[in-house]
């Protein structure tokens, strides 16, 4: 295998691992292996969540370099399993250049969850959770239509690419929108807990635990560069939350 | 039954998670049930412990080693169980009294309650660090230990 197929290899897999929601730590781990595994001499990477950086030298060869910019990154942890997999896969059964990657190909077209379920499984978390902090069987189901808003408007959202911030203050104007309305109309009176429920569906969890992890294993730029979009996006749900029940407050009187 | 419903909540609540994570399909049970595990600790121990605090570290250190035994079980990364299993942990009732409180201009309440969210999500993060470094240092003390009889080996051959 050339350096220019081994870096190639190397870089598509991490590609992979860190636009997937894989730790730092994985992703340069990762990388390494493959590239010693791959007859590599030395492998030298740098990952942060937006770039990775990484350096073959083989025997006999001028070094070289790759930079890789990540410009879109989302959650799909059965990629980030698969990957890891192969590579320590390969380890232990050396395969060529084009099976290697006509394998990350099939990988990275694995389709996740049908659209429809991901729908109903925010209604659910926001239903559950509604339910969870003691909110009533009502409650729940004014739970369920917040949940299905919410992720209905990320996805408009990420199709016109708006930051996460954004994306987040809007998701909580909606939740505390609805549940002021609905305690307004008075089905229900538990609007703290159905707000409550309802905005559990935009808590970043994979970012609080990924940092939390990044930072664990030393590699402290990463850490906080995500426990910093974890409070971020944290204070963006309590502004979103915040507008219509300081606005409509008067005209409902919640 | 008051102490069997959480569970059951969070169980539901962290299977959806879990599909919106896109974990793979025969994890995801394995998944919500972390989930599920923390309530059942945060709850039992409810009856012995008064400080929340506390019992959310306990919770934490429970599924941590929950996460870390599944993922040498199923060979696929920590990060699939920790993750869906730490949120029906995280503090979102506390966020929302903090803020409720502050554009209500009780700003005394709102820093009492915004401290307590902030240790819980400390003992959260301690709760994983405790686990996962003590998890590596085994892990590594058992490496080395395996390394050293393998060189012991190879030399007692070579002499």
């Amino acid at each position: 295998m050339t350096i220019a197929q081994l870096s190639h290899v190397a870089m598509e897999m991490g590609v992979i691992l860190l636009s997937n929601g894989a730790e730092t730590y994985r992703v340069e781990e990762s990388m390494h292996r493959i590239c010693l595994a791959l007859g590599a001499k030395e492998a030298e990477i740098f990952v942060v969540p937006t770039t990775i950086i990484i350096s073959v030298t083989l025997e006999e060869e001028a070094p070289l370099t790759r930079t890789r910019r990540i410009h879109s990154r989302k959650i799909d942890l059965t990629k980030v399993s698969e990957i890891n997999h192969l590579s320590r896969q390969i380890c232990f059964e050396p395969t060529n250049y084009k099976d290697l990657l006509s394998e990350i190909r099939l990988i990275d077209s694995i389709p996740s969850y049908p659209h429809y379920l991901q729908v109903l499984a925010f209604a659910f978390i926001s239903q559950m959770f509604t339910l969870f902090f003691g909110g009533s069987l009502v409650d729940s189901c004014v739970g369920f239509l917040i949940g299905i808003g919410i992720k209905l408007q990320m996805d408009i959202m990420a199709r016109f690419e708006a930051n996460v911030f954004f994306t987040h203050i809007v998701g909580g104007l909606i939740a505390s929108t609805v549940a002021v309305i609905a305690a307004g109309l008075e089905p229900t009176t538990n609007m703290n807990t159905i707000i409550i429920g309802s905005i559990m569906t935009l808590v970043p969890g994979l970012a609080i635990t990924n940092s939390i992890r990044d930072i664990i294993a030393g590699d402290y730029l990463s850490g906080l560069a995500k426990g910093v979009e974890a409070l971020l996006i944290g204070a963006a749900i309590a502004a979103g939350v915040a507008v219509p029940l300081s606005l409509l407050r008067p005209f409902w009187g919640g | 039954m008051n102490y069997v419903s959480p569970c059951l909540y969070a169980f539901g609540a962290s299977l959806a998670f879990a599909i919106v994570f896109n974990i793979p399909r025969d994890k995801l049970l394995l998944a919500a049930l972390g989930g599920m595990l923390g309530q059942l600790v945060y709850v039992v121990f409810q009856l012995l412990i008064t400080n929340d605090v506390i019992l959310y570290l306990l919770a934490t250190i429970v599924i941590s080693l929950y996460a870390e035994m599944m993922a040498r079980l199923t060979k696929s990364p920590t990060t699939i169980y920790l993750a869906v299993a730490l949120i029906p942990l995280v503090p979102g009732g506390g966020i929302y009294y903090t803020m409720l409180f502050f554009i209500n201009g009780e700003i005394d309440p709102g820093i009492s309650t915004g401290i307590h969210t902030l240790l819980i999500s400390g003992a959260l993060a301690i709760g994983i660090i405790m686990v996962s470094s003590s998890v590596n240092l085994v892990r590594k003390v058992m490496l080395k230990g395996v390394s050293k009889i393998g060189k012991k080996l190879k030399h007692g051959k070579d002499t």
